[in-house]
């Protein structure tokens, strides 16, 4: 399961400090929208809500960083990156080893063209 | 254990004089990760699942040497992403010896040969190379989920030993790893000829894409026990027999994060190399 393309909505059942988490967690860039409407694109890479301002780290798409954006400054974080970590699982290049080898099984018994 | 004596001097000295400053949380082996950019995509690995501008990113030399002295650890382990993409990694490794660091270079290998024909690296007492293999051939490469790596890696483990490099193998073991196999595999190392072997379980870590081969608790110490009981005597461990008996279940250890902090391009690692919970500026925090 991936929150790519998701874009939460924050409200009664859900906080902007657990959006943060799961941005923190989330392994493409996501789009930060601060309070006054603008939005900065890139990797959120950390963040403390421990601190005496709880905010947020990011790179921007551009590499440019890191920004420090306290949560106070933000209304909310959209997924709009693609998700590094989805589809790459071991299973799934089992799987495509394994149909290569059938491949390469039916050509040699085919021989040259 | 296959240390060398002065490595095993420099640690013991640095713990007697933790221990005499009273300092009860003291750091033992730095991770220093200078960047995430990797040639393989394992599918048990979660360093490398980040956007593209994050991975084109490295540490500078600067920020890499500020957070060794910082740290303070006698030895320093080299991970990343794959080191030897680091555009300053010879100099990186000049610098760390100059300053009597114990490093380890961890590398998949497959640029080591080019690398020491270019004399990027120099042999050393304080440089070991660290070849990531996961089994034998059929199961090393099915680990790194490219075929031809383990023979690459072997070519490279041969050049660097007749080279004069100290020459190491780290190995994760996930789910499904055969006892069998890996004892053939000890006895494979062994017979090129590395100094010792580092072996650890394949940690839950949940970044990683693969989250089913990851081993727990007891399938760990079943595994380990199965694998290392009755050791043959030419095999040498290049770690403390205390932590190979941990991973067969005969002895009980407490977390200790402070002792392997983690410095990449996101700054400290809170609070360990393998747990993400967040950065700090400072290694102290």
């Amino acid at each position: 399961m991936t929150l790519q393309g998701w874009v939460p909505e924050i409200g009664e059942f859900l906080t902007l400090a657990e959006v943060i988490d799961l941005a923190f967690d989330y392994r493409g860039n996501t789009t930060v929208v601060r309070a006054d409407g603008t939005e900065i694109e890139g990797y959120v890479f950390n963040r403390d809500r421990e601190a005496p301002e709880p905010f947020i780290q990011i790179f921007d798409a551009a590499g440019n960083g890191p920004m420090r954006i306290p949560y106070s400054e933000i209304r909310n974080i959209k997924f709009t990156g693609r998700d590094m970590a989805a589809g790459n699982s071991w299973q799934a290049w089992l799987e495509r080893r394994e149909r290569e080898k059938v491949e390469k099984a039916a050509r040699h018994e085919t021989g040259p063209a | 254990m296959s240390v060398p004596l002065s490595q095993m001097w420099t640690v013991a000295a640095y713990v007697l004089k933790q221990k005499l400053s009273r300092r009860e949380r003291y750091p033992l082996v730095l991770m220093l990760e200078p960047l995430f950019r990797c040639n393989l995509t394992c599918a048990g690995c979660g360093k490398i699942q980040y956007p593209a501008q994050i991975l084109k990113k490295h540490l500078t030399l600067e920020q890499c040497l500020k957070a060794v002295d910082e740290c303070g650890a006698p030895v320093v382990s080299i991970p990343g992403g794959e080191p030897l993409m680091y555009p300053q990694i010879g100099e990186l490794v000049d610098a760390l010896v100059k300053r009597r660091k114990y490093v380890y270079l961890c590398t998949n290998a497959l640029l080591l040969k080019e690398k020491l024909e270019q004399g990027v690296l120099k042999p050393s007492k304080y440089v070991s190379l660290s070849i990531h293999m996961d089994g034998l051939r059929e199961e090393h490469d099915e680990a790194v989920c490219r075929d031809g790596v383990y023979d690459r890696a072997v070519e490279a483990i041969k050049e660097a030993l007749r080279r004069g490099f100290r020459v190491t193998t780290n190995t994760t073991l996930f789910d499904g790893a055969s006892p069998l196999r890996m004892r053939a595999f000890f006895d494979e190392m062994m017979g090129l000829g590395v100094e010792g072997m580092m072996l650890s379980p394949g940690y839950s870590y949940s970044k990683a894409p693969d989250q089913e081969h990851f081993l727990r608790r007891g399938r760990t110490h079943d595994l380990f026990s199965k694998t290392l009981s009755n050791a043959r005597k030419h095999w040498k461990f290049n770690q403390s027999p205390l932590f190979l008996q941990f991973l067969m279940g005969k002895r009980d250890y407490e977390c200790t994060p402070w002792g392997n902090p983690t410095f990449n391009l996101f700054g400290w690692q809170r609070p360990c190399y393998l747990l993400q919970e967040g950065y700090a500026e400072a290694s102290r925090s």
